[in-house]
C-alpha cells in the first residue's frame, strides 16, 4: 500500500472490523505455535476443569489480534506494524459461534518528535450487543503521512 | 520413559516482581505465519508471535499453577518477524497485584531477531483463579 497522506481528527471513527469464531479458527491460532495438547481454547473438558465452563473460549489474544488488524487497516501498515500499539481488556469471554464487532474512535492527537501519536478508543461486542473487551491503541503518524497543515 | 515434571508450584506472595526466565530462542517458519493467518482470518496479519504467548511460555516451564484467565494484554509493534530467522525473547514479571480479593501477574518479554532487529513488546495481566471465569459467566 503506498503512503497515505491525511489527518486525523478527534471524533472520528475508525472503519469497524467483524470476526466469526469458529472452534477451527481457534485450534489454528493455538496449533500455529505447535501447542497441540488440549486446553481450554480447544478441548471442552479442559474448559470444564480450568475455567468451569460448558464450552471452550477463544483466548483473549486472539481479540487483541483482531484490533490489531481494525488499527492496522486504519493506519495503514507501514504506520501501524512499526509504531502500532494495543492494550485490551478482556471483559466476558468470546465462544465459538460468536461474532464479534470491534470499534474505534481517535480520542486525541499528540506531538512526538517525528510525528503525531494518534490514539483511539478500541470497543468489543458480541452478537447480542455484551461489551467484551475495551480497550487503547495508538500509532505514531510520521511527518511524512501528514498534511502539511498539521505538522 | 516419562518426563518427569520438576516445575514449582506458584506461591503468589513469594513470587517476585523482576524475576526474569531464561531466554526462549525458537526459529519461525512459514507454516507457523501460514497457520496463524489462516486462523486469525487475515491474511495480511503480521505479528504470528501474539499466538506464541512467549510472554509465558518460561514462566509456565518454571511454575505449575491451577491455570490462568487473560485479563489484559497490550501488544507494542517494532518490526513484523520473517520466516526463516531465530527470535529470541526475553521475559519476566513486571507486576503482580490482589484485585478484588483476587491475585493477578503480569508477565512482560520482548522479542528480538538473529540479526538483532526488536519485533514486539507484550504485556499479559493474568488472572490466576481462572474458575472465577465459569462462577461469573457461567456455562
Amino acid at each position: 500500500m503506498g503512503r497515505v497522506i491525511r489527518s486525523y481528527d478527534e471524533g472520528d471513527e475508525i472503519t469497524p472490523l467483524v470476526k466469526e469464531l469458529t472452534q477451527d479458527a481457534i485450534n489454528m491460532f493455538e496449533g500455529s505455535a505447535g501447542n497441540t495438547g488440549p486446553s481450554q481454547f480447544t478441548d471442552e473438558h479442559a474448559a470444564k476443569e480450568v475455567l468451569g465452563t460448558e464450552g471452550t473460549v477463544a483466548s483473549g489474544r486472539m481479540s487483541l489480534t483482531f484490533a490489531i488488524e481494525m488499527m492496522r487497516r486504519y493506519f495503514g501498515a507501514d504506520v501501524f506494524n512499526h509504531t502500532g500499539v494495543v492494550d485490551l481488556r478482556f471483559l466476558r469471554p468470546v465462544r465459538p459461534g460468536d461474532t464479534i464487532t470491534f470499534t474505534g474512535k481517535v480520542t486525541g492527537t499528540t506531538r512526538e518528535a517525528n510525528g503525531s501519536r494518534v490514539s483511539v478508543a478500541i470497543e468489543v461486542k458480541n452478537q447480542r450487543g455484551d461489551t467484551t473487551g475495551v480497550g487503547q491503541g495508538s500509532a505514531i503518524v510520521p511527518n511524512a503521512f501528514l498534511p502539511p497543515e498539521d505538522l | 520413559m516419562a518426563e518427569v515434571d520438576d516445575r514449582v508450584e506458584l506461591d503468589w506472595d513469594a513470587l517476585e516482581v523482576g524475576e526474569t526466565f531464561e531466554k526462549f530462542e525458537y526459529l519461525l517458519t512459514q507454516e507457523m505465519i501460514d497457520t496463524y493467518r489462516k486462523g486469525v482470518m487475515d491474511p495480511e496479519a503480521s505479528f504470528p508471535t501474539i499466538a506464541h504467548k512467549v510472554d509465558v511460555r518460561q514462566y509456565n516451564a518454571k511454575y505449575t499453577d491451577a491455570g490462568s484467565v487473560n485479563a489484559r494484554c497490550a501488544f507494542h509493534c517494532y518490526n513484523p518477524p520473517v520466516a526463516g530467522k531465530r527470535l529470541t525473547v526475553t521475559a519476566w514479571i513486571a507486576d503482580k497485584y490482589l484485585r478484588r480479593g483476587k491475585n493477578y501477574i503480569v508477565t512482560e518479554a520482548v522479542s528480538v531477531d538473529e540479526d538483532g532487529k526488536l519485533i514486539d513488546r507484550v504485556i499479559t495481566h493474568e488472572l490466576k483463579q481462572p474458575s472465577e471465569v465459569g462462577k461469573k459467566w457461567g456455562g
